[in-house]
Protein backbone atom coordinates (compact mmCIF):
# COMPACT_ATOMS: atom_id res chain seq x y z
CA UNK A 1 0.00 0.00 0.00
CA UNK A 2 2.73 2.04 0.76
CA UNK A 3 4.54 1.61 -2.49
CA UNK A 4 0.92 2.61 -4.36
CA UNK A 5 0.76 5.62 -2.29
CA UNK A 6 4.32 6.66 -2.98
CA UNK A 7 3.91 5.89 -6.75
CA UNK A 8 0.78 8.01 -7.48
CA UNK A 9 2.57 10.87 -5.98
CA UNK A 10 5.93 10.41 -7.71
CA UNK A 11 3.95 10.30 -11.19
CA UNK A 12 3.42 14.40 -10.47
CA UNK A 13 5.83 15.44 -12.85
CA UNK A 14 9.61 14.91 -13.82
CA UNK A 15 12.04 12.41 -15.70
CA UNK A 16 11.14 10.10 -12.71
CA UNK A 17 8.25 8.09 -13.42
CA UNK A 18 6.99 5.15 -11.36
CA UNK A 19 4.09 2.64 -13.26
CA UNK A 20 3.17 -1.17 -12.51
CA UNK A 21 0.19 -2.90 -11.08
CA UNK A 22 -0.60 -5.28 -8.35
CA UNK A 23 -2.96 -8.45 -8.43
CA UNK A 24 -4.84 -10.82 -6.23
CA UNK A 25 -5.81 -13.90 -8.03
CA UNK A 26 -7.45 -17.11 -6.95
CA UNK A 27 -8.25 -20.57 -8.48
CA UNK A 28 -9.25 -23.71 -8.56
CA UNK A 29 -5.89 -24.71 -7.59
CA UNK A 30 -5.22 -26.94 -11.01
CA UNK A 31 -2.22 -29.66 -9.98
CA UNK A 32 -0.69 -30.06 -13.43
CA UNK A 33 2.83 -29.09 -14.45
CA UNK A 34 0.91 -27.14 -17.44
CA UNK A 35 -2.06 -25.80 -15.40
CA UNK A 36 -0.39 -25.48 -12.07
CA UNK A 37 -1.36 -22.49 -9.75
CA UNK A 38 -1.96 -21.73 -6.34
CA UNK A 39 -5.42 -21.04 -4.74
CA UNK A 40 -4.86 -17.87 -3.79
CA UNK A 41 -2.02 -15.40 -5.20
CA UNK A 42 -0.82 -11.64 -5.03
CA UNK A 43 1.86 -10.34 -6.98
CA UNK A 44 3.41 -6.53 -7.53
CA UNK A 45 5.24 -5.35 -10.39
CA UNK A 46 6.81 -2.01 -9.81
CA UNK A 47 8.34 -0.26 -13.00
CA UNK A 48 10.62 2.38 -12.52
CA UNK A 49 11.43 4.88 -15.26
CA UNK A 50 14.37 7.47 -15.84
CA UNK A 51 14.23 9.23 -19.14
CA UNK A 52 15.84 12.88 -19.10
CA UNK A 53 15.74 13.16 -22.70
CA UNK A 54 13.82 11.58 -25.53
CA UNK A 55 17.22 10.28 -26.66
CA UNK A 56 18.20 8.53 -23.30
CA UNK A 57 15.83 6.30 -20.83
CA UNK A 58 16.72 3.84 -18.29
CA UNK A 59 14.56 0.92 -16.90
CA UNK A 60 13.99 -1.11 -14.18
CA UNK A 61 11.12 -3.77 -13.38
CA UNK A 62 10.33 -4.90 -9.78
CA UNK A 63 8.99 -7.91 -8.57
CA UNK A 64 7.25 -9.42 -5.33
CA UNK A 65 5.08 -12.52 -5.65
CA UNK A 66 3.02 -14.85 -2.73
CA UNK A 67 4.34 -18.20 -4.94
CA UNK A 68 7.42 -18.53 -5.61
CA UNK A 69 7.08 -21.79 -7.42
CA UNK A 70 9.76 -23.35 -5.19
CA UNK A 71 12.46 -21.49 -6.62
CA UNK A 72 15.40 -20.21 -4.86
CA UNK A 73 15.17 -16.43 -4.68
CA UNK A 74 11.39 -16.20 -5.74
CA UNK A 75 9.55 -14.27 -4.09
CA UNK A 76 11.16 -10.70 -4.66
CA UNK A 77 13.94 -9.96 -7.61
CA UNK A 78 14.36 -7.88 -10.77
CA UNK A 79 12.70 -8.74 -13.70
CA UNK A 80 14.46 -5.80 -16.18
CA UNK A 81 17.53 -3.57 -15.91
CA UNK A 82 18.43 -1.63 -18.59
CA UNK A 83 19.77 1.19 -20.52
CA UNK A 84 18.24 2.46 -23.53
CA UNK A 85 20.06 4.94 -26.30
CA UNK A 86 17.51 6.29 -29.19
CA UNK A 87 16.97 8.32 -31.99
CA UNK A 88 14.93 7.81 -35.44
CA UNK A 89 16.46 4.75 -36.62
CA UNK A 90 18.47 3.33 -33.83
CA UNK A 91 18.05 1.98 -30.38
CA UNK A 92 20.67 0.23 -28.33
CA UNK A 93 19.42 -0.87 -25.16
CA UNK A 94 22.17 -2.51 -22.35
CA UNK A 95 21.51 -4.84 -19.21
CA UNK A 96 18.57 -7.33 -18.87
CA UNK A 97 15.63 -7.33 -21.03
CA UNK A 98 12.76 -9.27 -22.50
CA UNK A 99 13.57 -10.18 -25.95
CA UNK A 100 10.82 -8.35 -28.38
CA UNK A 101 9.08 -11.27 -29.57
CA UNK A 102 5.75 -11.59 -27.71
CA UNK A 103 2.63 -11.08 -29.54
CA UNK A 104 0.68 -11.24 -26.31
CA UNK A 105 2.48 -9.43 -23.70
CA UNK A 106 2.73 -6.02 -25.69
CA UNK A 107 1.81 -3.82 -22.45
CA UNK A 108 4.28 -1.76 -20.43
CA UNK A 109 6.78 -4.59 -17.76
CA UNK A 110 5.76 -7.68 -20.43
CA UNK A 111 1.83 -7.62 -19.36
CA UNK A 112 -0.29 -9.73 -21.57
CA UNK A 113 -2.98 -7.76 -23.16
CA UNK A 114 -5.20 -10.34 -23.69
CA UNK A 115 -4.83 -13.44 -21.73
CA UNK A 116 -4.52 -13.28 -17.88
CA UNK A 117 -1.80 -16.36 -18.43
CA UNK A 118 0.60 -16.17 -21.20
CA UNK A 119 0.58 -19.25 -23.84
CA UNK A 120 2.99 -22.09 -22.95
CA UNK A 121 6.05 -20.63 -25.72
CA UNK A 122 5.62 -16.83 -23.89
CA UNK A 123 5.28 -18.47 -20.31
CA UNK A 124 8.48 -20.45 -20.94
CA UNK A 125 10.50 -17.62 -22.50
CA UNK A 126 9.57 -15.39 -19.27
CA UNK A 127 10.01 -18.21 -17.37
CA UNK A 128 13.38 -19.03 -18.16
CA UNK A 129 15.09 -17.08 -20.99
CA UNK A 130 16.39 -13.37 -20.04
CA UNK A 131 19.00 -11.68 -21.94
CA UNK A 132 21.56 -10.02 -20.48
CA UNK A 133 23.88 -8.31 -23.00
CA UNK A 134 23.48 -5.42 -25.82
CA UNK A 135 20.25 -5.51 -28.34
CA UNK A 136 20.63 -3.40 -31.37
CA UNK A 137 17.90 -2.91 -33.93
CA UNK A 138 17.44 -0.68 -36.53
CA UNK A 139 13.96 0.46 -37.99
CA UNK A 140 13.26 2.43 -41.67
CA UNK A 141 10.02 2.28 -44.08
CA UNK A 142 8.35 -0.56 -42.08
CA UNK A 143 11.05 -2.92 -41.73
CA UNK A 144 13.09 -3.32 -38.65
CA UNK A 145 16.74 -5.70 -37.98
CA UNK A 146 17.60 -6.06 -34.68
CA UNK A 147 20.64 -8.50 -32.97
CA UNK A 148 21.43 -9.30 -29.49
CA UNK A 149 24.51 -10.55 -27.82
CA UNK A 150 24.17 -11.94 -24.17
CA UNK A 151 25.87 -13.71 -21.46
CA UNK A 152 23.84 -15.86 -19.22
CA UNK A 153 20.40 -17.84 -19.84
CA UNK A 154 23.08 -21.22 -20.11
CA UNK A 155 20.30 -23.42 -18.52
CA UNK A 156 17.63 -22.13 -21.30
CA UNK A 157 16.11 -25.23 -22.45
CA UNK A 158 15.38 -27.55 -18.97
CA UNK A 159 12.15 -26.78 -18.53
CA UNK A 160 10.15 -27.52 -21.17
CA UNK A 161 12.45 -30.95 -21.30
CA UNK A 162 12.77 -31.77 -17.78
CA UNK A 163 10.57 -30.37 -16.15
CA UNK A 164 7.74 -30.08 -18.76
CA UNK A 165 5.44 -26.53 -20.53
CA UNK A 166 3.92 -24.57 -18.25
CA UNK A 167 1.13 -21.97 -18.96
CA UNK A 168 2.05 -19.28 -16.49
CA UNK A 169 2.97 -15.85 -15.84
CA UNK A 170 6.38 -16.56 -13.13
CA UNK A 171 8.93 -14.28 -14.86
CA UNK A 172 12.28 -15.15 -13.59
CA UNK A 173 14.20 -12.53 -11.51
CA UNK A 174 17.52 -12.15 -11.86
CA UNK A 175 19.51 -14.38 -9.74
CA UNK A 176 16.47 -16.78 -9.01
CA UNK A 177 16.91 -20.74 -9.55
CA UNK A 178 13.94 -22.65 -10.75
CA UNK A 179 13.89 -26.70 -10.05
CA UNK A 180 13.25 -28.41 -13.31
CA UNK A 181 14.02 -31.68 -11.60
CA UNK A 182 14.52 -32.91 -8.07
CA UNK A 183 18.50 -32.82 -8.66
CA UNK A 184 18.75 -29.56 -11.41
CA UNK A 185 17.70 -25.48 -11.25
CA UNK A 186 17.29 -23.41 -14.08
CA UNK A 187 18.52 -19.86 -13.79
CA UNK A 188 18.63 -17.17 -16.24
CA UNK A 189 21.71 -15.66 -14.40
CA UNK A 190 23.42 -18.86 -14.73
CA UNK A 191 27.17 -17.96 -16.98
CA UNK A 192 29.08 -20.82 -16.85
CA UNK A 193 30.56 -22.18 -20.05
CA UNK A 194 31.43 -18.53 -20.87
CA UNK A 195 30.18 -18.08 -24.24
CA UNK A 196 28.09 -15.85 -25.13
CA UNK A 197 24.62 -16.21 -26.61
CA UNK A 198 23.34 -14.46 -29.73
CA UNK A 199 19.82 -13.43 -31.40
CA UNK A 200 18.49 -12.18 -34.69
CA UNK A 201 15.24 -10.81 -35.81
CA UNK A 202 13.60 -9.15 -38.12
CA UNK A 203 10.30 -7.80 -38.85
CA UNK A 204 7.95 -5.93 -41.35
CA UNK A 205 5.29 -3.94 -39.98
CA UNK A 206 2.51 -2.58 -41.90
CA UNK A 207 -0.92 -0.55 -41.55
CA UNK A 208 -2.91 -3.12 -39.37
CA UNK A 209 -0.31 -6.17 -39.56
CA UNK A 210 3.47 -7.33 -38.19
CA UNK A 211 5.57 -10.11 -39.21
CA UNK A 212 9.07 -10.86 -37.58
CA UNK A 213 11.61 -13.99 -37.78
CA UNK A 214 13.61 -14.45 -34.80
CA UNK A 215 16.46 -16.72 -34.05
CA UNK A 216 17.74 -17.81 -30.88
CA UNK A 217 21.23 -19.43 -29.71
CA UNK A 218 22.49 -20.07 -26.21
CA UNK A 219 25.61 -21.52 -27.40
CA UNK A 220 24.74 -23.72 -24.40
CA UNK A 221 27.56 -26.26 -24.23
CA UNK A 222 24.80 -29.15 -22.66
CA UNK A 223 27.23 -29.59 -19.58
CA UNK A 224 26.48 -30.22 -15.82
CA UNK A 225 27.79 -27.25 -13.37
CA UNK A 226 26.69 -28.59 -9.95
CA UNK A 227 22.79 -27.85 -9.27
CA UNK A 228 22.34 -26.35 -12.88
CA UNK A 229 22.82 -28.07 -15.76
CA UNK A 230 23.57 -25.75 -19.02
CA UNK A 231 21.57 -26.59 -22.42
CA UNK A 232 22.26 -26.23 -26.20
CA UNK A 233 19.22 -24.29 -27.23
CA UNK A 234 19.09 -23.07 -30.92
CA UNK A 235 15.17 -21.90 -31.32
CA UNK A 236 13.58 -20.14 -34.15
CA UNK A 237 9.75 -17.94 -33.78
CA UNK A 238 8.13 -16.85 -36.37
CA UNK A 239 5.04 -14.41 -35.25
CA UNK A 240 2.46 -12.04 -36.54
CA UNK A 241 -0.50 -10.01 -35.56
CA UNK A 242 -3.29 -8.00 -37.71
CA UNK A 243 -6.03 -5.72 -36.14
CA UNK A 244 -8.32 -4.14 -37.48
CA UNK A 245 -11.18 -2.38 -35.95
CA UNK A 246 -11.86 -4.50 -32.41
CA UNK A 247 -10.47 -7.37 -33.69
CA UNK A 248 -7.10 -8.69 -33.02
CA UNK A 249 -5.20 -12.06 -34.71
CA UNK A 250 -2.06 -12.82 -33.07
CA UNK A 251 -0.19 -16.03 -33.74
CA UNK A 252 3.55 -17.43 -32.79
CA UNK A 253 5.24 -20.41 -33.88
CA UNK A 254 8.63 -21.63 -32.50
CA UNK A 255 10.82 -24.94 -32.50
CA UNK A 256 14.51 -26.05 -32.46
CA UNK A 257 16.49 -28.35 -30.95
CA UNK A 258 18.06 -28.55 -27.29
CA UNK A 259 20.65 -30.95 -25.97
CA UNK A 260 22.60 -31.87 -23.03
CA UNK A 261 25.54 -34.14 -22.71
CA UNK A 262 25.75 -37.03 -19.94
CA UNK A 263 28.61 -39.38 -19.76
CA UNK A 264 29.71 -38.24 -23.19
CA UNK A 265 26.77 -39.03 -24.52
CA UNK A 266 24.29 -36.12 -26.72
CA UNK A 267 20.61 -36.16 -25.58
CA UNK A 268 18.36 -33.98 -28.10
CA UNK A 269 15.14 -33.00 -27.83
CA UNK A 270 13.21 -30.70 -30.55
CA UNK A 271 10.65 -28.39 -29.63
CA UNK A 272 8.00 -27.45 -30.30
CA UNK A 273 5.04 -24.71 -29.33
CA UNK A 274 2.99 -22.35 -31.21
CA UNK A 275 0.04 -20.52 -30.08
CA UNK A 276 -3.20 -19.00 -32.15
CA UNK A 277 -5.52 -16.27 -30.45
CA UNK A 278 -8.33 -14.28 -31.51
CA UNK A 279 -9.20 -11.36 -29.36
CA UNK A 280 -11.95 -8.63 -29.14
CA UNK A 281 -12.28 -5.19 -27.70
CA UNK A 282 -15.92 -4.31 -26.50
CA UNK A 283 -16.66 -0.69 -24.67
CA UNK A 284 -15.94 -2.35 -21.09
CA UNK A 285 -14.39 -5.30 -21.95
CA UNK A 286 -11.96 -7.73 -23.95
CA UNK A 287 -12.99 -11.67 -24.47
CA UNK A 288 -9.79 -13.64 -26.17
CA UNK A 289 -9.98 -17.13 -26.85
CA UNK A 290 -6.28 -18.86 -27.25
CA UNK A 291 -5.63 -22.30 -28.89
CA UNK A 292 -1.88 -23.48 -27.61
CA UNK A 293 0.15 -26.72 -28.87
CA UNK A 294 3.60 -27.80 -27.58
CA UNK A 295 5.55 -30.68 -27.54
CA UNK A 296 8.83 -31.68 -25.86
CA UNK A 297 9.33 -34.91 -24.99
CA UNK A 298 5.15 -35.46 -24.89
CA UNK A 299 2.82 -33.62 -27.15
CA UNK A 300 0.21 -31.41 -25.51
CA UNK A 301 -2.69 -28.79 -26.28
CA UNK A 302 -5.03 -26.81 -24.12
CA UNK A 303 -7.56 -23.95 -24.80
CA UNK A 304 -8.02 -20.89 -23.12
CA UNK A 305 -10.96 -18.07 -22.94
CA UNK A 306 -10.57 -14.74 -21.35
CA UNK A 307 -12.71 -12.17 -20.26
CA UNK A 308 -11.02 -9.03 -18.92
CA UNK A 309 -13.53 -6.25 -17.31
CA UNK A 310 -11.83 -2.71 -18.79
CA UNK A 311 -13.64 -0.35 -17.13
CA UNK A 312 -12.33 3.76 -17.02
CA UNK A 313 -9.93 4.13 -14.02
CA UNK A 314 -7.60 1.66 -12.19
CA UNK A 315 -9.12 -1.87 -11.64
CA UNK A 316 -8.95 -4.40 -14.23
CA UNK A 317 -11.16 -7.94 -12.68
CA UNK A 318 -10.20 -11.13 -14.89
CA UNK A 319 -11.59 -14.25 -15.82
CA UNK A 320 -10.38 -17.01 -17.53
CA UNK A 321 -10.83 -20.74 -18.13
CA UNK A 322 -7.99 -22.90 -19.59
CA UNK A 323 -8.20 -26.47 -20.46
CA UNK A 324 -5.87 -29.34 -21.53
CA UNK A 325 -5.35 -32.67 -21.68
CA UNK A 326 -9.08 -33.24 -20.06
CA UNK A 327 -7.57 -31.02 -16.79
CA UNK A 328 -9.33 -27.49 -16.47
CA UNK A 329 -8.02 -24.67 -14.67
CA UNK A 330 -10.35 -21.37 -13.54
CA UNK A 331 -8.40 -18.37 -12.63
CA UNK A 332 -10.26 -14.93 -10.93
CA UNK A 333 -8.07 -12.06 -10.84
CA UNK A 334 -8.32 -8.63 -10.05
CA UNK A 335 -5.66 -6.05 -11.14
CA UNK A 336 -4.77 -2.51 -10.12
CA UNK A 337 -2.35 -0.14 -12.55
CA UNK A 338 -1.14 2.59 -10.77
CA UNK A 339 0.62 5.38 -13.31
CA UNK B 1 -37.40 34.36 -46.32
CA UNK B 2 -36.19 38.09 -47.06
CA UNK B 3 -34.32 38.29 -43.87
CA UNK B 4 -32.57 35.17 -44.06
CA UNK B 5 -31.15 35.06 -47.56
CA UNK B 6 -29.36 38.22 -47.15
CA UNK B 7 -28.00 36.86 -43.88
CA UNK B 8 -27.01 33.66 -45.57
CA UNK B 9 -25.10 35.48 -48.30
CA UNK B 10 -23.29 37.33 -45.68
CA UNK B 11 -22.25 34.32 -44.12
CA UNK B 12 -21.68 32.09 -47.17
CA UNK B 13 -20.09 34.79 -48.53
CA UNK B 14 -16.42 34.78 -47.63
CA UNK B 15 -16.24 31.29 -48.60
CA UNK B 16 -18.21 31.92 -52.00
CA UNK B 17 -14.97 34.42 -52.54
CA UNK B 18 -12.64 31.46 -51.49
CA UNK B 19 -10.43 29.49 -53.41
CA UNK B 20 -9.75 25.82 -53.19
CA UNK B 21 -6.41 24.17 -54.69
CA UNK B 22 -7.01 20.52 -55.39
CA UNK B 23 -3.27 19.10 -55.52
CA UNK B 24 -2.27 15.69 -57.10
CA UNK B 25 0.91 13.96 -55.54
CA UNK B 26 2.66 11.59 -57.52
CA UNK B 27 6.10 9.85 -57.77
CA UNK B 28 8.37 9.84 -60.60
CA UNK B 29 7.01 6.45 -61.86
CA UNK B 30 3.37 8.37 -61.80
CA UNK B 31 2.02 6.19 -58.69
CA UNK B 32 -0.33 8.26 -55.59
CA UNK B 33 1.74 9.53 -53.12
CA UNK B 34 -0.29 9.10 -49.80
CA UNK B 35 -0.09 10.65 -46.39
CA UNK B 36 2.10 13.87 -48.00
CA UNK B 37 1.29 17.19 -46.96
CA UNK B 38 0.14 19.95 -49.57
CA UNK B 39 0.08 23.32 -48.01
CA UNK B 40 -0.04 26.96 -49.62
CA UNK B 41 2.35 29.63 -47.70
CA UNK B 42 0.88 32.82 -48.20
CA UNK B 43 3.85 35.45 -50.04
CA UNK B 44 4.91 38.47 -48.40
CA UNK B 45 2.63 38.00 -44.77
CA UNK B 46 2.77 36.67 -41.71
CA UNK B 47 0.16 34.71 -40.45
CA UNK B 48 -0.47 34.66 -36.45
CA UNK B 49 -0.41 31.59 -33.98
CA UNK B 50 -3.43 29.55 -34.39
CA UNK B 51 -5.15 28.87 -31.23
CA UNK B 52 -6.63 25.59 -32.54
CA UNK B 53 -6.43 21.94 -30.98
CA UNK B 54 -5.87 18.65 -32.86
CA UNK B 55 -5.90 15.03 -31.76
CA UNK B 56 -3.46 12.34 -32.70
CA UNK B 57 -5.03 9.27 -31.33
CA UNK B 58 -3.62 5.70 -30.40
CA UNK B 59 -5.73 3.06 -31.90
CA UNK B 60 -4.18 -0.80 -32.00
CA UNK B 61 -0.64 0.25 -31.29
CA UNK B 62 -0.68 2.57 -33.99
CA UNK B 63 -1.18 6.56 -34.60
CA UNK B 64 -4.03 7.60 -35.86
CA UNK B 65 -3.45 9.28 -38.47
CA UNK B 66 -0.41 8.89 -39.41
CA UNK B 67 0.46 12.18 -40.95
CA UNK B 68 -1.24 15.40 -38.90
CA UNK B 69 -0.68 18.57 -40.51
CA UNK B 70 -1.32 21.55 -38.02
CA UNK B 71 -0.88 25.23 -38.12
CA UNK B 72 2.21 26.42 -35.78
CA UNK B 73 0.58 27.21 -32.45
CA UNK B 74 -1.76 24.22 -32.50
CA UNK B 75 -2.37 21.86 -29.49
CA UNK B 76 -2.63 18.21 -29.96
CA UNK B 77 -3.92 16.05 -27.37
CA UNK B 78 -2.58 12.70 -27.69
CA UNK B 79 -5.33 10.40 -26.06
CA UNK B 80 -4.94 6.74 -25.58
CA UNK B 81 -7.62 4.40 -27.36
CA UNK B 82 -6.10 1.21 -26.41
CA UNK B 83 -6.22 -0.59 -23.28
CA UNK B 84 -2.90 -0.73 -23.14
CA UNK B 85 -0.27 1.94 -21.64
CA UNK B 86 1.48 3.99 -24.11
CA UNK B 87 4.70 6.32 -24.05
CA UNK B 88 4.58 8.76 -26.76
CA UNK B 89 8.29 10.89 -27.57
CA UNK B 90 9.37 12.85 -29.89
CA UNK B 91 13.35 14.02 -30.33
CA UNK B 92 12.80 16.09 -33.29
CA UNK B 93 14.55 19.84 -33.28
CA UNK B 94 10.92 21.17 -34.14
CA UNK B 95 9.66 20.12 -30.63
CA UNK B 96 10.80 17.51 -28.22
CA UNK B 97 9.10 15.96 -25.88
CA UNK B 98 7.93 12.55 -24.13
CA UNK B 99 4.76 12.06 -22.14
CA UNK B 100 4.79 9.54 -19.15
CA UNK B 101 3.80 6.30 -19.66
CA UNK B 102 -0.50 6.20 -19.45
CA UNK B 103 -3.51 5.29 -20.54
CA UNK B 104 -6.96 7.66 -21.35
CA UNK B 105 -6.15 11.06 -22.09
CA UNK B 106 -2.97 13.08 -20.55
CA UNK B 107 -4.44 16.11 -18.94
CA UNK B 108 -2.25 18.66 -20.84
CA UNK B 109 -1.77 18.68 -24.76
CA UNK B 110 1.34 19.56 -26.59
CA UNK B 111 1.68 23.20 -28.57
CA UNK B 112 3.57 22.85 -31.91
CA UNK B 113 4.85 26.40 -31.37
CA UNK B 114 7.76 26.05 -34.51
CA UNK B 115 7.58 24.78 -37.34
CA UNK B 116 9.07 22.09 -39.07
CA UNK B 117 8.37 17.93 -38.73
CA UNK B 118 8.14 16.25 -35.87
CA UNK B 119 8.27 12.53 -35.66
CA UNK B 120 6.61 10.54 -33.25
CA UNK B 121 7.29 7.14 -31.55
CA UNK B 122 6.30 4.69 -28.31
CA UNK B 123 8.66 3.72 -26.22
CA UNK B 124 7.26 0.64 -25.86
CA UNK B 125 6.29 -0.29 -28.97
CA UNK B 126 8.56 0.19 -31.54
CA UNK B 127 6.81 -0.05 -34.30
CA UNK B 128 4.47 3.11 -33.52
CA UNK B 129 5.20 5.95 -35.62
CA UNK B 130 3.69 9.15 -37.13
CA UNK B 131 4.58 12.30 -38.03
CA UNK B 132 3.10 16.12 -36.91
CA UNK B 133 3.60 18.30 -39.73
CA UNK B 134 3.80 21.87 -38.34
CA UNK B 135 3.49 24.68 -41.45
CA UNK B 136 2.98 28.32 -41.21
CA UNK B 137 -0.44 28.44 -42.64
CA UNK B 138 -3.57 27.43 -41.95
CA UNK B 139 -4.37 26.16 -45.48
CA UNK B 140 -2.52 22.40 -46.17
CA UNK B 141 -4.45 19.01 -46.55
CA UNK B 142 -3.03 15.55 -46.78
CA UNK B 143 -3.38 13.39 -49.73
CA UNK B 144 -5.19 10.10 -49.74
CA UNK B 145 -4.66 6.66 -51.15
CA UNK B 146 -5.02 8.66 -54.80
CA UNK B 147 -2.80 10.80 -54.15
CA UNK B 148 -5.15 13.53 -54.02
CA UNK B 149 -5.56 16.36 -51.25
CA UNK B 150 -8.01 19.54 -51.39
CA UNK B 151 -6.43 22.90 -49.79
CA UNK B 152 -10.05 24.56 -49.11
CA UNK B 153 -10.79 28.41 -48.01
CA UNK B 154 -8.02 29.91 -49.33
CA UNK B 155 -8.48 33.39 -49.94
CA UNK B 156 -7.24 35.66 -52.91
CA UNK B 157 -3.41 36.53 -52.97
CA UNK B 158 -0.58 34.55 -53.89
CA UNK B 159 1.05 32.02 -52.50
CA UNK B 160 4.04 28.96 -52.74
CA UNK B 161 2.23 25.10 -52.87
CA UNK B 162 4.69 22.99 -50.97
CA UNK B 163 4.87 19.13 -50.40
CA UNK B 164 6.43 17.23 -47.56
CA UNK B 165 5.98 13.00 -47.24
CA UNK B 166 7.32 10.32 -45.56
CA UNK B 167 10.49 9.70 -45.93
CA UNK B 168 11.35 12.94 -47.88
CA UNK B 169 14.97 13.27 -48.84
CA UNK B 170 15.31 16.43 -51.04
CA UNK B 171 12.18 18.46 -50.36
CA UNK B 172 10.39 19.44 -54.11
CA UNK B 173 10.77 22.94 -55.66
CA UNK B 174 7.82 25.06 -53.71
CA UNK B 175 5.18 25.58 -56.71
CA UNK B 176 4.23 29.75 -57.14
CA UNK B 177 0.48 30.33 -56.85
CA UNK B 178 -1.84 33.26 -57.71
CA UNK B 179 -5.20 32.38 -56.72
CA UNK B 180 -8.25 34.57 -57.71
CA UNK B 181 -11.64 34.82 -55.27
CA UNK B 182 -13.04 31.10 -56.15
CA UNK B 183 -10.57 29.93 -58.02
CA UNK B 184 -10.51 26.08 -58.17
CA UNK B 185 -7.14 25.02 -59.26
CA UNK B 186 -6.01 21.63 -60.70
CA UNK B 187 -2.34 20.81 -60.12
CA UNK B 188 -0.26 17.87 -60.52
CA UNK B 189 3.08 17.87 -58.71
CA UNK B 190 6.47 14.70 -58.99
CA UNK B 191 8.05 14.11 -55.97
CA UNK B 192 11.51 11.85 -55.80
CA UNK B 193 10.28 8.97 -54.08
Amino acid sequence: MLVLAFASHANAGGALQWSGFALLRASNGADTTTLREKELSAQLHVGVDWSPSPFFAAHVHLLARSDDANARRGHFGIVEAYLEARNKYVRLRGGAFFLQTSRENVDALWEPAYTITPSALNSWLGEEFRPIGIDASFTHRGLTAGGTIYRGNDTFGGIPVERGWSMRDHWITLGEWIPVDPDYYTSASAENDHRAGWSARGAWTGANALVQLTHIDNRGDGLPYGRLFNWGTRFDIVSGEYSQGDWTLAAESGWGPSFLIVEGVKYTTDLRASYALVSRRFPRFRATLRADDFKARTHERALTFAFLWTPPGHLRPGFEVTTSDGEQRVIVELRYSFH
Amino acid sequence: MTRTLPLLLLLLGPLARAATVNVTVRDARGGAVNDAVVYAVPEGRELPLAKKSAIMDQKNRMFVPHVLPVQTGTSVRFPNSDDIRHQVYSFSSAKQFQIPLYKGTPANPVVFDRAGVVSLGCSIHDRMTAYVVVVDTPYFATTDRKGRGAISSVGAGKYSLRVWYPDMTTEPAPVPLTLAASDNQELVVTVRK
